[in-house]
This record gives C-alpha cells, sequence and structure tokens, in this order.
C-alpha cells in the first residue's frame, strides 16, 4: 500500500473523531484531539490494524502558549499519523491508551515523570527512569523546571 | 489448590547476568518465570533536556553520544531531522556515505551482539571469535573515520569523510573475510546441538504478539512482522541501496539469531554496491545557523530496530525540544511478557535476543537543591575543568 493510501484511509478513520486535521507533509497526517475523544481515535486505528505506535511526545509549548501537549505517533509503512493533545499547564490530564495499546505504558510513565502529566488510570504509577530521591513536582522536561546546568 | 506464595528474586542493577545497568524484579514458582518489572534510568543523563541549551551544531555531538554502539545512527537520525525542518537537500555523494557508514556500522552491531549472545548461552569460544573477527570492521571504521565508536562522519549538511581507491579496497577486502566467516557463525548457530538447546522454542513471539507489542528491527522480523524503515520510509541512500527484508517466522531465539546473521549478508551486498556506484560530487550543502519554527520527524533502521527522533525549532539556533525514541524501549515490553512461563535460567538469553542496549533506552539531570551541589559538578565547573586540565601541564 503506498503512503498516500494509508493516509487516506487514517483520515477516515479519525475525521469523526477529530477536531482539526492538517497534512503538514505528503507522509504525514496530524489529528487534533480533545482528551475525551483520544481513546476512540486510538481504538479505530488499533481496531483497524492501522500501523503501530512508534512512541508518545511530551512537549512544554512555552509561555508564551501556556499548554502542553501530547502527541501519539503511528506509522505505517512510510506513513506517520499523529494524534495531538493540548493540555492546559495547571493539572493536565490524559486517559491512558494502555487498555488498547499495552506497551504504551512505558511511554505513559515518561511522560508522567518528565512533564507531570496525570495519565489516568496508569496500570503503573511508579518511576521509570527518574531516581528514587528525585523531588517530587519538579518536571525535568517543563520549560520552567529549574535545574543545574540551565546557567550555561 | 492451595495459594503458595509469591517468591520474587531481583535482578540488577549490578549483575553478573547484565551487561549494562538496570533492575528487574521477577517472581518465580520454583523455576518458573510468573511475573516480570523493570526499572531503568541508571544511565539516564537527561540529554533530551540538555539538547535545549545547546545550538544545532554542538547538538549532533551531544546526540552521536546516546549511544556508544549505534552512534552513526543517532547522528545520522538528527541530521536527517534537521535538514528536513530547514529543507536542506544534502548532495547524493553524502548520502552514499551516510548509508555506507551505517552499514558498515551495522555490520560491527550484529557480530558485537553475536559475541555477548554467545556468552549468554555459555558458548565462550563463539564469542571469542566473533569479537576477534568484528576488529575487522572496527579498523576499517577508523581507516574512514578515524574512531572506532562515535565516528563524527556527520556535519549537518553532509559528511566529514570521503572514500578513496585504496580504503574502498580495503573494505572490499575485509568484507571477503567477513563473509567467509558469516557462513560459519550461520552454520553453528544452526546446527551445533548443545547451541540449539538454548535458543530453539525458547522465547516464543507469535507475528500477533509481536504485533502487539510494537517490537521493531530484528526482534519484530524474527516473527514473520515485516517491518524495516529503510525499506518502508527509504532515508539516505536506501532508495537507490536497497536491502531486502530479512525475516523468519519461528519467533525463537534461534529465529532472532538467524535474522541477524541473514543481515549481515545483506549488509556486506549493499557495501559492495555502494563502493561500486558511488557517485562523484560534493560531500556538504550549505546550512543555515538559525531554523525557522518547524516540526520534523525523522526515522531510522538502526542495528536494534527504529529510532524515532520528534524535532521542533523556534526561530532560534537552538532546537525547543528534541524527542528520541530508541529501539530498546518498544522490545522491552516484549522481554516483559515472553520470561512468563518459562524458566529463570534462559531470562538472561531471552534478554539479550531482543539486543537491549541501555544507554540508548535511558538519557541524568542534575537538579539544584541549594547548596548540596559538591557532587554534582555544573556544566561550567566541568567545562573550566576541561581547559585547566588541558591547558595545564599534561
Amino acid at each position: 500500500m503506498q503512503t498516500a493510501e494509508r493516509l487516506q484511509q487514517a483520515r477516515e478513520l479519525l475525521e469523526p473523531r477529530a477536531l482539526e486535521l492538517v497534512e503538514p507533509s505528503t507522509d504525514r497526517l496530524d489529528a487534533e484531539m480533545s482528551p475525551d475523544s483520544l481513546t476512540a481515535g486510538v481504538q479505530a486505528l488499533h481496531d483497524h490494524r492501522w500501523g503501530y505506535l512508534s512512541t508518545i511526545t511530551g512537549l512544554d509549548l512555552g509561555p508564551d502558549d501556556g499548554r502542553l501537549e501530547v502527541l501519539y505517533h503511528f506509522c505505517s509503512g512510510g506513513a506517520i499519523v499523529t494524534l495531538r493533545v493540548k493540555l492546559p499547564h495547571e493539572d493536565p490530564k490524559v486517559p491512558t491508551i494502555s487498555k488498547i495499546i499495552p506497551s504504551a505504558v512505558i511511554f505513559e510513565q515518561e511522560i508522567e515523570e518528565m512533564l507531570g502529566i496525570d495519565v489516568l488510570d496508569i496500570p503503573i504509577k511508579e518511576r521509570l527512569f527518574l531516581p528514587d530521591d528525585w523531588p517530587d513536582g519538579v518536571y525535568p522536561l517543563r520549560k520552567d523546571a529549574q535545574l543545574e546546568g540551565d546557567n550555561e | 489448590m492451595t495459594e503458595t506464595e509469591k517468591f520474587s528474586i531481583p535482578i540488577g542493577p549490578q549483575h553478573p547476568a547484565l551487561k549494562e545497568p538496570e533492575h528487574f524484579v521477577f517472581s518465580v514458582d520454583g523455576e518458573m518465570v510468573t511475573s516480570a518489572s523493570v526499572r531503568l534510568g541508571y544511565a539516564h543523563r537527561g540529554i533530551e533536556k540538555s539538547t535545549e541549551n545547546r545550538n544545532w551544531a554542538q547538538n549532533l555531538y551531544l546526540l552521536e553520544r546516546i549511544c556508544g554502539i549505534c552512534s552513526h545512527t543517532h547522528a545520522l537520525t538528527y541530521c536527517l531531522g534537521v535538514e528536513k525542518l530547514a529543507g536542506v537537500e544534502i548532495p547524493p555523494r553524502a548520502n552514499a556515505i551516510r548509508t555506507l557508514v551505517a552499514e558498515m556500522e551495522r555490520v560491527h552491531s550484529h557480530l558485537l551482539w553475536l559475541g555477548v549472545a554467545a556468552h549468554e548461552a555459555g558458548f565462550d569460544t563463539l564469542f571469542m571469535y566473533s569479537w576477534r573477527d568484528r576488529e575487522t570492521i572496527m579498523d576499517l571504521l577508523e581507516q574512514l573515520t578515524g574512531n572506532r565508536v562515535n565516528y563524527s562522519a556527520n556535519v549537518l549538511g553532509g559528511v566529514k569523510f570521503d572514500v578513496d581507491e585504496e580504503l574502498a579496497g580495503a573494505i572490499l577486502d575485509g568484507l571477503d573475510y567477513l563473509e567467509k566467516r558469516t557462513y560459519h557463525y550461520l552454520d553453528v548457530v544452526t546446527t551445533d546441538a548443545a547451541f540449539l538447546q538454548r535458543t530453539r522454542g525458547v522465547g516464543v513471539m507469535s507475528a500477533e504478539r509481536a504485533e502487539r507489542l510494537g517490537v521493531v528491527g530484528p526482534t519484530a522480523r524474527a516473527s514473520s512482522v515485516a517491518r524495516d524503515v529503510r525499506i518502508d520510509a527509504p532515508y539516505a541512500g536506501y532508495d537507490e541501496y536497497v536491502p531486502n527484508l530479512i525475516g523468519h517466522t519461528t519467533g525463537d531465539l534461534e529465529a532472532r539469531f538467524e535474522v541477524r546473521i541473514k543481515e549481515l549478508f545483506e549488509s556486506y551486498r549493499l557495501i559492495r554496491e555502494i563502493l561500486a556506484t558511488i557517485p562523484e560530487g560534493e560531500l556538504t550543502s550549505r546550512m543555515p545557523r538559525r531554523i525557522k519554527a518547524n516540526e520534523a520527524f525523522s526515522r531510522v533502521e538502526a542495528p536494534r530496530g527504529e529510532v524515532f527522533y520528534y524535532l521542533r525549532s523556534n526561530g532560534s539556533d537552538k532546537p525547543d525540544r528534541i524527542k528520541v525514541r530508541t529501539p530498546t524501549l518498544c522490545n522491552m515490553a516484549s522481554v516483559l511478557t515472553l520470561v512468563i512461563g518459562q524458566q529463570l535460567a534462559d531470562i538472561p538469553m531471552i534478554l539479550v535476543g531482543v539486543d537491549p542496549c541501555f544507554s540508548c533506552n535511558d538519557r541524568m539531570v542534575a537538579i539544584n537543591r541549594g547548596g548540596r551541589s559538591e557532587e554534582v559538578w555544573t556544566w561550567e565547573r566541568l567545562r573550566q575543568y576541561g581547559i585547566d586540565y588541558y591547558g595545564g601541564s599534561h
């Protein structure tokens, strides 16, 4: 199957559930999702065996935007579909997708500890990467995190 | 049936069966594993965060050091991503050389893995021989780039090193030797009765399970999942130099051995093809220092599977965010489910079967907690130390 066909298929699956769909390049489809429609979107891709979850990226959009964003990247052949969920800086919450894709837990643990995003109903609440004595409430990948070495 | 108490065996972060720091807890019933969990991060260096304080060119050197085995892969994935962000096309000769180094790296990595895996199986003779032979490709990589690891072959917009006739000849001679040896290794891992007892039917992963767990690379291909970024989304020179997908259907450890060894032959073929048809021309294109706000993905087939980078620029000379996802993280989930129901003694083999790389996996952030920083050096202090050390009496 060609990349364009795969993207078209993903478009049909996500259209009813996404807030907005854009194709930033010929091999990409970005779907803006609300936290509530995220699992439905993931379920649709999963049920139609559309590719695999390549990873989950957590972003801090910076003080001007004031929001966090979580990107769920799915790859199928040369095509990349990204489900994008924007979240408020205060009390960000997303549902877990690990009930659909069990291997997502590891990526969800990462965005929890690195960006302080609360992943609701995540089966493992423990730390994955950060040390045991890491202080609570310090999320290193947030732009306002005070870390040594930043003054460079 | 009476309820039996669960017995947990912690393994790591330092343990003779592990070559790198990670921590597992296995619950066992007699010799059989009933559950498994993992704790990572012992080699976490906060590299993603660090990239936000360095400019595009500096980050190349940082990211290449994520992994000492597939360093070229990381540098390449980063360069491809940044070039995509900036809309820069690199010359065909540079693409061919990037592909050449990538395949030479795959040869060294697969041979390294063969040795480690043989060692875990208790077959140290195979370990010694495969590592001896691996020196052939290490020497060639050194001749080409000046380094055994962290080759630093890439620059943003191209490559640093060129291949001349003499070096091409040396590479071809080296490949002839390696190819002969690789046939021998294929023969050993598929016929040696004692070895097969450790691999055949052990750690079986069905295609359906491999799909569901999202495994990548040779681990996926050994379970008949046809997934290879070089073929699915060709980058660098792979649309010209197309690899054949090496798959296997049994999904056990033997299949993982066979797939990796057969991939070596494909790499030899690709390297020969590149050296025979390498286009003439420039090695670099011009790169801007600042990159307008944009985002890009970059995917490369590392020896262990797909490496995925997300890059975001904001108009300055530094990235806004770089996210790195390495293949071991994807494949780790498979280890945790594969070991269940297996013998405890098979754990090291199953783990090594995915060719795990933990420095890839983990990427330490030093944290400022007022006054308590004696054991943690600032970047400035480290830099000054370096200057004093090399500028002083040494």
